[in-house]
């Protein structure tokens, strides 16, 4: 049995878990659920050793624990199953499992004995996977795979998922759920970190919903429905934002894509966004989504076909060309893609108009401080002040920054890609009113997001990727999450 | 963190706490060396009336002509920091160069050799163009530096690779140059103008031309990186270049431009240090990569990138070549100058980690809070 008490975990600007109290009964498959940014992943990380609370204490059957590092974690048999990269991807998988304790001869190592534990570790789990292949050739399927085998090899009896399924295909999350009731059987406590409802009611016994670092509730799945959970989660009964651009007529065509493709990312690409409009891009992960925006963006040196903005084409793989013709592009890792962290939130705010500001190579100072406040006050962006280190925002408030980045260069054309990912309710809730009223006062909106409510919440029209192509259009009148979800995962429509 | 932004939109100078220390541990061990240096008896002269220096001597009772001397502080005295200032400005001047490569996130290990080999084709220019005036001369020194400063960046640009490995390589190719020109023998003798315009002095003996070269490098680097646009694209690149290029900054460009910079600079201080000393060979310069970098870091500029300030570089200079003259000073062994100015480049950005260690947990504490 593992006993909560009162975890508390501080991040530079957030408080990602506040005094987080809940049991959970060995041998059970126990879900953590919570939206993004609820501290789900953080508190399983902290089981796990990755994190250190900064109060509170981890009881395992009836003893104080406090694992340091993933190490001492592993010795206390607790061991995690990461989302990515938790092995060197440069060895194969024999060496991969084998990492933290080498079969020895005489100082080397002794490869053939190797490799035999490394089979009988993945025999234990019934995985067919080459043991000398390396790790990066493997799919994220058999990587999770390894890991569990490597959990199971060196004695865990407590494992963590963090969202297991996220990238995996049909047959290898059909797969991985076999597995999990397997290890269930064996006695082994399962945590499930993820925010996907029917897998949780498939496989898991207790159920825990945080909602923005708290406890919300811990109950039996059986004695709760996936509505109650979805309340539970948000705090309040979902409320339908009606978007106000959806009342009026839209303008003019604003881009034109036409045929746009890149090898092994996405083909024969053509759509076209009228002014004023909010078109929606739904997929599975790698449908070759952001990859699009990132070609319509200039990025991609492979790319071919044609984008037009306002009539005229561009030439394809400049971003000078995307900037000067007013497309933005708010990318879906803000901390890799979007913000300069080192920098403050006014030199964020103008990094992309800092064309705009300079007179003879020189940056305007007070100009430049006051289209940050502006934006910074029209996003209602929660600083002590436009001159404080971006670091210490909140992930809410950095997106934010990393939007009104784009709005300070007054694009026509914008772009957002997961718009909302690792943002907290309310800042959600402010980021869909704005796109609204972005819309609303004729600008070209492309909402690329894996959540389906967002897109179905914001757009005019939903184009539905799939493994590089669009697979289908759907009108408003017929947005259902199901019609969605089918178009999606290839199913006849 | 609760209340929206709402201060006025005039951006707040503020002295960062990084120069606040530096400029501190300056002034401390400056008194420590004036208190603990000593004084030493110095030759007292006098202008003469034909204009020139004389000795002073002083006639006893006994007829008997003996050399007066004056007790000065070994430290604090005008000769001493003049001769301060001057070995501070040459390297002063390359760490403003070398801090802009250093904040955009690379770095340059040949500035030495690009020193030594626009001194030597720059003296070579001095010594063949007796009567062209010294413009001549001029233009080859910081033509040949620049020229240095855009291989390194158009190789780091153009061929992807690493910035230590490109300038690894030019580090030797540009010194090696320089010994091929001059066969390894030293280049002088060239006319007096440009020579006396550098050593112009003050009638008090004092050189002042390396210093005012080195505040105008340390303004022009300042404004460079504080108020032109391009100056914030450095940092921006130094921090985040993948989220820079997002943002449509043209990231080749403006790395190109930083290496033209780091030699541009080192263009400047191998033209002084040439009028200095008269003399250049292509052993000038050795070992001055490595000076040049720890004094940007002393500085405070962060070899991730993203952090630094040409006022930090000079104000590290300058920190460096106390501690190296503060040995002598205080009669420490020699042999142990390197050990103590590496063991304070490294204390540098240990403090300096622990600052903004501290830092990141105010924020989180602030952050709890909420």
């Amino acid at each position: 049995m593992i006993k909560f008490q009162n975890i508390t975990k501080r991040f530079p600007g957030v408080l990602a878990l506040d005094g987080v109290s809940f049991e959970i009964a060995g041998g059970s498959c126990h879900a953590l659920i919570g939206e993004n940014g609820a501290g789900k992943s953080t508190l399983g990380k902290i089981l796990a050793g990755v994190y250190t609370a900064d109060d509170g204490a981890i009881l395992l059957e009836d003893k104080l624990i406090a694992p340091a590092n993933p190490l001492q974690a592993r010795h206390l048999g607790i061991a995690m199953v990461h989302q990515e990269l938790a092995f060197c991807p440069n060895l194969t998988v024999a060496e991969n499992l084998c990492l933290g304790d080498l079969p020895r001869r005489g100082g080397f190592v002794d490869r053939a004995k190797m490799r035999d534990k490394a089979r009988a570790m993945l025999a234990e789990i019934e995985a067919d996977i080459d043991i000398n292949a390396p790790i990066s050739t493997l799919s994220t399927g058999h990587e999770q795979l390894v890991q569990i085998a490597a959990a199971i090899g060196t004695g865990a009896r407590i494992i963590v998922m963090d969202e297991p399924t996220s990238s995996l295909s049909a047959g290898e999350t059909e797969h991985l759920f076999q597995l999990i009731a397997k290890l269930k059987q064996r006695g082994l406590t399962l945590i499930y970190v993820s925010h996907r409802m029917e897998e949780l009611f498939l496989l898991c016994d207790h159920i825990t919903v945080l909602r923005d670092g708290r406890h919300v509730a811990t109950e039996r799945i059986a004695d709760t429905n996936p509505e109650r959970v979805v309340q539970q989660m948000v705090g309040r009964a979902m409320k339908q934002y009606t978007s106000g651009h959806l009342q009026r007529e839209p303008g003019g065509e604003a881009l034109r894509v036409a045929n746009l493709s890149s090898p092994g990312k996405f083909s024969d690409i053509t759509f076209s966004v009228r002014a004023g409009e909010i078109v929606g891009f739904a997929g599975l992960v790698g449908a070759g989504r952001s990859e699009m925006a990132q070609a319509i963006f200039g990025l991609d040196p492979a790319a071919t076909g044609s984008v037009s903005v306002q009539e005229k084409e561009l030439p394809l793989r400049s971003i000078k060309a995307a900037l000067r013709a007013g497309i933005g592009l708010l990318p879906e890792d803000r901390k890799r893609l979007g913000l300069v962290l080192s920098m403050k939130c006014r030199e964020n705010t103008s990094l992309a108009a800092l064309n705009k500001l300079t007179r003879a190579g020189f940056v305007q100072m007070r100009r430049e401080a006051r289209l940050a406040q502006t934006y910074g006050d029209r996003l209602r962006v929660k600083t002590p002040s436009m001159e404080a280190a971006i670091a210490g925002l909140s992930g809410g408030n950095q997106q934010k920054i990393a939007l009104a980045k784009w709005l300070a260069r007054e694009c026509d054309v914008l772009i957002v890609d997961e718009p909302t990912r690792g943002v907290d309710v309310g800042a959600k809730a402010e980021i869909h009113e704005l796109l609204d009223e972005l819309a609303c006062e004729g600008k070209a909106i492309i909402v690329i997001s894996s959540e389906l409510p967002e897109v179905m919440n914001l757009s005019r029209r939903i184009l539905v990727m799939r493994e590089g192509r669009i697979v289908r259009e759907i009108p408003r009148a017929e947005f259902f999450e199901e019609n969605l979800m089918r178009a999606m995962a290839g199913m006849a429509g | 963190m609760s209340s929206a932004a709402s201060v006025s939109p005039q951006p707040k100078r503020q002295i960062r706490l990084q120069e606040g220390g530096l400029v501190l541990a300056i002034v401390f061990f400056g008194v420590l060396l004036s208190i603990f240096g000593g004084s030493v008896k110095t030759p007292q002269f006098e202008i003469g009336p034909d204009g020139a220096r004389h000795r002073v001597f002083i006639t006893s009772a006994t007829g008997e002509r003996t050399p007066a001397f004056v007790e000065k502080n070994k430290f604090l005295n005008a000769q001493n920091l003049a001769q301060l200032a001057k070995d501070t400005s040459f390297i002063a001047i390359m760490a403003v160069g070398a801090t802009i490569v250093i904040i955009s996130g690379g770095i340059d290990l040949s500035v030495g050799a690009i020193y030594a080999l626009a001194s030597v084709l720059g003296a070579l220019v001095f010594h063949s163009s007796t009567g062209g005036g010294i413009w001549p001369g001029v233009f080859a020194c910081i033509g040949v530096a620049v020229g240095c400063g855009l291989v390194n960046g158009g190789m780091i640009v153009a061929l992807g690779v690493h910035p230590f490995i490109i300038t690894l390589g030019t580090m030797a190719v540009f010194r090696g140059v320089a010994f091929v020109v001059t066969k390894g023998q030293s280049v002088g003798d060239f006319p007096p103008h440009f020579r006396d315009l550098v050593r112009y002095e003050t009638s008090g003996g004092l050189s002042l031309v390396p210093l005012a070269v080195m505040v105008a490098v340390a303004i022009a680097g300042s404004i460079f990186l504080g108020r032109l646009a391009i100056g914030r694209r450095v940092y921006a690149i130094g921090g985040n270049e993948l989220a820079s290029r997002f943002s449509g900054i043209r990231v080749e460009r403006v790395k190109l431009g930083v290496y033209v910079c780091a030699g541009f600079a080192a263009g400047i201080a191998s033209l002084i240090a040439l009028g200095y000393y008269g003399a250049a060979t292509s052993g000038d310069g050795q070992g001055y990569e490595l000076n040049v970098i720890a004094a940007s870091v002393v500085g405070g500029a962060s070899l991730s990138g993203g952090r630094g300030t040409a006022l930090g570089a000079v104000l590290g200079a300058l920190l460096i070549q106390m501690i190296s003259s503060g040995i002598v000073i205080l009669g420490i062994d020699q042999n142990y100058s390197q050990i103590i100015i590496g063991t304070v480049v490294i204390l540098a950005v240990v403090l300096d980690q622990l600052n903004n260690w501290l830092a990141k947990r105010r924020l989180a504490a602030r952050a709890g809070r909420k």
